[in-house]
């Protein structure tokens, strides 16, 4: 019985071979690497050489240094906006697009707001600084129109951090939207006809099917950005801050681009990224563990 | 029963990874272990072999020919405009090879090559991993802190008795042209561990760039001091220079990064004896970082208060130095601060935009009676160090002075190695993987180029100098893409202001050249941050202009105080020298 159904499923557990092998080699080898982070790590002398180790130095090293706690703060401050505009937004966006009859302009919608996903913030961050700027910008102009003062919106610390969250969010809610509209669309038609029978308008539709229909999927994309707490988008902030919103914009990833890239400290800024790591685990096992008991999801 | 069948696949998937890995690590270091008896082997031979010979000419031959591999980067000039023009060439066998093999006995080989400058991310990159990987070309090419990195794990060869026995009267002399800089930047304990190509400094020289069309419409004279730029920055911010009628010009154009060697502060600051951001002596003779020294508030005063009435960008703090070239080719600024090549680049987009754009290179100024001096910071990425056990470090050596001679040397070829006029004069110079060049050359053809304009007699300029005056004539036959040339080396050329700092002294090289030290790897660039922080801070008027004591006391706080003792360290030991 054991031998048949073996037989029957092993093409399939094959078939999985080759992303677990590209897994192993990609994800878990690395891992390795995290020695470095208890190491003086001197690259010449490679990766098993004769490194000196030194234990939670590195750590301490990092968690001493003068403004870490304002870096860590801006970090989990701008990440959760992110978070939970890039859960909402699209959740909207997502039920009236659905709503919209004309498929073509359906569809026109769903790309244009897609588009932005595909440019590189090399190429947005000159965009925004002259789209943003307080003296002939289009957005100040518009705000001149309803008689606000020029707002410098990348050059103040009050405002830099909203305005990385406004940014991305508009960035990447129409990646969001397509898989929220995956999940309408794998809604059971019959339902939408039965409540149509019972006299239920479109509001009550959404509310009571189209909503439900989709729990997991939100509570799926909840789990996962739960896991980004410490990632505040280097491209993002590294391409548009500068040292007048250093104060504000300084994140734990830039933080680590300059230890590791800038002055070669291997060592600290794996220190540093190990350290997020082990954030980003416990938050994503508790929000994990959330969805289980309170949404019944589970991926195991 | 389900679990049980996947704990198996997983453990044979597990096994089968770490009997692979086993497999493939055992293969490695069986060909290390071949490959560091083989390198013994050769060292023993070579002690032998240099025994016997002893052949210590500068440019003498091997017999049989030896093999030297190098690392190189392909930059944008090499691969897109060297190599097209030059059919039946390639990197690996070109006019230099040859000339290395036929005339050296010298075989050039390239381990890697990569697209990119040596300070692009890719070639910096792949260097890194080179260095991790520890399978060394024979000549590598480093920056500082990668060759201190290879000192410390004692991965180089001590060329100190390889330089003093071959180099070429050529090489030392360019070598130590500018100051000893060159030379100690490689010495460690008093031992000289790599080569510098010859780095020159002088060329980093700021000058200040002004729009001569715009002074003459507002009958204003080139400025002598301090007091006449403020003015002059004054008028091109109030007075409407560009003329449409619009209060839409700036004063001086800085950007986010402070200093740069276009659209930088640095020149400014000098005016008020300030040298930010490079270390110079103090008043004691001890060094100190130039950020911190009094000078340099009152010049950031001075910045701030031309931010506080417009004539500074409202808006630079968050732009960088292709945002603010903008700002230059859109006919918004007259002035700008910057290096020699500032008309190849920002300038002559301006030029492009409006042909009445007259940008001349003058001196830098002073704001009191004390001549100006000209910060010129060190700043070397390319060294080349010899891996341990190579059997002929000399051949580096050899190829360097091989370089010179025929560029510049008695036998030289220009036209072969250098500029080839039958190649469209591109850089063949490039194709040897070591290039060192005279630190002065330019200035030197600068000079050349005028004195045949004197006599008005251009018959006789020979090498660069020919081909650069081709150029000059080529803009004055109405060919607008050669208007750089006109501007740097043309009758009001910008390097005559050169000629006159080396005159009267007024070039003032940064102290410290050594390796990074402890403190500088460890500290350097998080206070560099704050440094910018509160610098444009204060320009922008956030900050009040004593929040730079406070700066100077948390700078000193945050191990700007050990920097400090070490680069003084380092001081002493080549001072002691």
């Amino acid at each position: 019985m054991l031998n048949v159904k073996i037989k029957k499923e092993l093409p399939l557990h094959l078939m999985i071979l080759p992303g677990f092998i590209l897994l192993i080699i990609f994800s878990y080898i690395p891992m390795a690497g995290i020695i470095i982070a208890f190491q003086k790590f001197i690259p010449v002398k490679g990766l098993f050489g004769n490194q000196k180790w030194i234990g939670l130095e590195n750590f301490s090293y990092v968690f001493g240094m003068p403004n870490f706690h304002s870096v860590l703060w801006n970090t989990i401050s701008i990440a959760l906006m992110k978070i939970v505009l890039g859960l909402f937004i699209p959740l909207v966006i997502s039920i009236l697009i659905n709503e919209v009859r004309n498929s073509g302009l359906r569809r026109g919608i769903q790309t244009a707001i897609y588009l932005p996903h595909f440019l590189s913030w090399v190429v947005l961050g000159g965009i925004f600084i002259d789209m943003l700027s307080p003296s002939g910008g289009i957005v100040n102009g518009f705000l001149g129109l309803l008689g606000i003062e020029p707002i410098f919106f990348l050059g103040s610390n009050k405002w830099f951090p909203t305005t990385m969250v406004i940014t991305e969010t508009w960035k990447e809610f129409g990646y969001g939207t397509i898989i929220y509209l995956a999940a309408i669309t794998g809604i059971d038609p019959s339902l939408y006809e039965a409540a149509r029978v019972d006299g239920a308008n479109r509001w009550k539709q959404t509310l009571n099917i189209t909503l439900p229909g989709m729990r997991m999927v939100i509570v799926l994309l909840m789990v996962l950005s739960l896991g980004n707490i410490l990632n505040a988008g280097f491209d993002q902030i590294f391409n548009l801050y500068s040292p007048p919103v250093y104060e504000s914009g300084d994140i734990i990833d830039t933080l680590v681009y300059r230890l590791g890239l800038l002055e070669a400290q291997y060592g600290v800024a794996t220190a540093v990224g190990l350290f997020k790591s082990l954030v980003s685990f416990v938050f994503i096992s508790v929000s994990y563990f959330c969805a289980y008991r309170f949404a019944d999801y589970r991926i195991f | 029963m389900k679990i049980s069948y996947f704990k198996k696949i997983i453990a044979l998937t597990v096994a089968l990874f770490l009997l692979v890995s086993l497999v493939a690590g055992c293969g490695n270091s069986s060909k290390d272990n071949n490959s560091a008896s083989s390198t013994a082997e050769q060292g023993n031979e070579s002690t032998g072999a240099s025994a016997q010979g002893g052949d210590k000419s500068p440019l003498g031959k091997y017999e049989p020919a030896i093999d030297i591999s190098f690392v190189r980067g392909i930059d944008d000039d090499l691969a897109a405009n060297i190599l097209p023009k030059t059919p039946g060439e390639t990197l690996e066998d070109n006019r230099w090879t040859r000339t290395y093999k036929d005339e050296l006995g010298i075989n050039i080989k390239y381990d890697w090559t990569v697209k990119g400058n040596e300070v692009s991310d890719a070639f910096v990159q792949k260097i890194n991993v080179t260095l991790a990987s520890g399978e060394l070309p024979d000549v590598i090419l480093v920056n500082p802190p990668q060759l201190k990195q290879l000192i410390d794990s004692d991965m180089v060869e001590d060329m100190t008795q390889y330089y003093n026995d071959y180099a070429s009267d050529l090489l030392k002399k360019y070598m130590t042209e500018e100051g000893s800089g060159n030379i100690d930047s490689v010495t460690f304990n008093g031992k000289m561990m790599a080569v510098p190509e010859i780095l020159a400094i002088n060329e980093l020289a700021q000058y200040l760039w002004i729009r001569n069309d715009w002074l003459k419409k507002l009958n204003l004279d080139p400025p002598k001091t301090m007091d006449d730029v403020l003015k002059i920055a004054e008028a091109f911010t109030t007075r409407d220079p560009d003329g449409n009628g619009k209060n839409d010009t700036y004063g001086i154009p800085i950007t986010k990064d402070l200093y740069s060697g276009c659209m930088g502060t640095e020149g400014f600051f000098a005016g008020y004896h300030a040298y930010p951001n490079m270390w110079v002596e103090d008043s004691s003779g001890k060094l100190a970082w130039g950020s911190t020294l009094p000078e340099t508030k009152v010049a950031l005063q001075k910045l701030a208060d031309m931010y506080k009435v417009g004539q500074i960008d409202k808006e630079f703090g968050i732009k960088d130095g292709s945002k603010v070239a903008e700002t230059i080719a859109a006919g918004k600024v007259g002035i700008d601060y910057g290096a020699q090549w500032n008309p190849m680049y920002p300038l002559i987009s301006n030029y492009n935009n409006d042909k009445n754009a007259d940008w001349t290179g003058y001196p830098l100024t002073s704001a009191d009676s004390q001549k100006v001096m000209v910060p010129l910071k060190f700043n070397q990425t390319r060294i080349f160090a010899v891996k341990k056990g190579y059997k002929h470090p000399e051949a580096l050596v050899k190829l360097m002075n091989m370089h010179l001679e025929k560029c510049w040397g008695e036998t030289a070829d220009f036209n072969k190695y250098y500029m080839p006029k039958e190649n469209g004069g591109v850089g063949v110079w490039k194709f040897s993987p070591v290039c060192p060049a005279p630190p002065f050359k330019n200035t030197e053809a600068f000079v050349a180029i005028d004195e045949a304009r004197k006599n008005n007699d251009f018959s006789k300029l020979i090498d660069e100098p020919k081909s650069i005056q081709a150029n000059i004539e080529a803009y004055e036959k109405g060919d607008t893409t050669q208007w750089g040339w006109e501007k740097i080396y043309g009758k009001d050329g910008v390097f005559r202001n050169m000629v006159q700092y080396r005159e009267n002294n007024q070039l003032l090289s940064e102290k410290f050249v050594g390796a990074p030290t402890k403190t500088i790897t460890e500290k350097k660039t998080t206070l560099d941050k704050m440094e910018k922080e509160v610098f444009v801070k204060i320009i922008m008027g956030a900050a009040s202009i004593n929040e730079f004591d406070k700066f100077v006391a948390d700078w000193n706080k945050l191990g700007g105080a050990d920097m400090t003792k070490e680069v003084n360290e380092w001081y002493d030991s080549v001072k002691a020298k």
